[in-house]
């Protein structure tokens, strides 16, 4: 099997095998639970962690983008979002519109 | 569950759908910049159904797997061990008491469904939740394995400043999904300990800093939010 397919055959089983854990470790417990409310702190904290790294250290063709416009993009969508009573879509146009701007300007 | 199953789907069409094929159309470009094939990228997409994992792999054979296939599996499962607290604080909002009912909806734990069904479901009958999120995870599904394949085929006329367009979205539609939760103190404490715990990255290798500054982060979140409670 060429190495592309096997990588992908074995990361595939590996990202089942998480949830699937997930799934049964989880079973018979109400959202109250400690080990519930936990794992959803976890959860929340790794996309956060996640949103921060692509935003002020991101990787690949993002880093080409100046952190001044990803920073401006991220503070209008979010403004737009609270703002408009948690809209995703206009607000998400909004940032991308204001990260556009100021790259442009740059 | 039919009843629901389209509320899902449409739910998945807007917002979601958009930072979906955005950020899975790069992900075609950089599968075909990389010298794989465009079935590679479906079934990357849809078996793995995680975009970091799938990056970490992308990256490993543009290097020529170079440091060998069992370490970029290994990267590529650490980045998106998420997936494991995601589905524990997922399946009792999801549960009806017979856990083998849930099946059909464990290859849709993924970020974009398990932050879109944080923020719908408590609002949507318990009997009708699986339903949602069949309609939601299916549609993100699709839209993610479509948009990788328009991605792959248009790969050579989006330019680099197009791409990063297009994965900026991705990280801005996940801001906005967490800035709801900030009017909240419990989740509110999770972000911003995980927005902390992020500096991590500074001192860890890539493949386990987003896992360990999840880890961290949210348990400082839920021991201050014990703390606070026990007061």
């Amino acid at each position: 099997m060429p190495p592309a397919d096997l990588a992908l055959l074995l990361t595939a089983l590996g990202g089942l095998g998480l949830r699937l854990a997930g799934v049964w470790l989880a079973g018979g417990l109400s959202t109250e639970h400690p080990a519930i409310a936990w794992a959803t702190a976890v959860a929340q904290a790794t996309l956060a962690a996640f949103v921060t790294l692509a935003i002020v250290a991101p990787a690949g063709a993002l880093a080409d983008v100046p952190l001044p416009a990803r920073l401006v993009g991220l503070v209008i969508g979010v403004t737009v979002c609270l703002t408009t009573r948690q809209r995703l879509l206009p607000a998400l146009i909004a940032g991308l519109l204001a990260m556009l701007a100021v790259r442009g300007l740059g | 569950m039919t009843s629901a199953f389209l509320p899902g789907l449409r739910e998945a069409i807007g917002a979601p759908g958009v930072a979906m094929a955005a950020t899975f159309l790069a992900f075609g470009a950089a599968v075909q910049e990389a010298g794989l094939g465009p079935g590679w990228a479906l079934l990357a997409c849809w078996g793995i159904y995680g975009m970091p994992g799938q990056l970490v792999l992308v990256q490993a054979a543009a290097g020529g797997w170079a440091g060998g296939v069992g370490s970029a599996v290994m990267g590529a499962v650490a980045v998106n061990a998420r997936f494991l607290p995601m589905a524990v604080s997922l399946t009792p909002m999801l549960s009806t008491g017979d856990r083998g009912r849930l099946l059909p909806a464990v290859p849709f734990i993924a970020v974009t469904p398990w932050a879109a069904a944080m923020r719908s479901l408590p609002a949507i009958e318990r009997q009708a939740r699986l339903g949602w999120f069949l309609g939601f995870g299916l549609t993100s599904w699709v839209v993610a394995g479509a948009a990788a394949l328009a991605g792959f085929h248009l790969a050579e006329s989006l330019g680099s400043q197009a791409r990063a367009a297009l994965l900026f979205i991705n990280p801005l539609y996940y801001a906005l999904l967490l800035a709801a939760g900030l009017n909240e103190p419990t989740p509110r404490r999770a972000i911003l300990c995980g927005a902390g715990a992020a500096s991590l990255a500074l001192v860890l290798p890539a493949s386990m800093a987003l896992l360990a500054a999840g880890m961290v982060g949210g348990t400082i979140a839920f021991l201050l939010g014990r703390r606070h409670a026990s007061r």
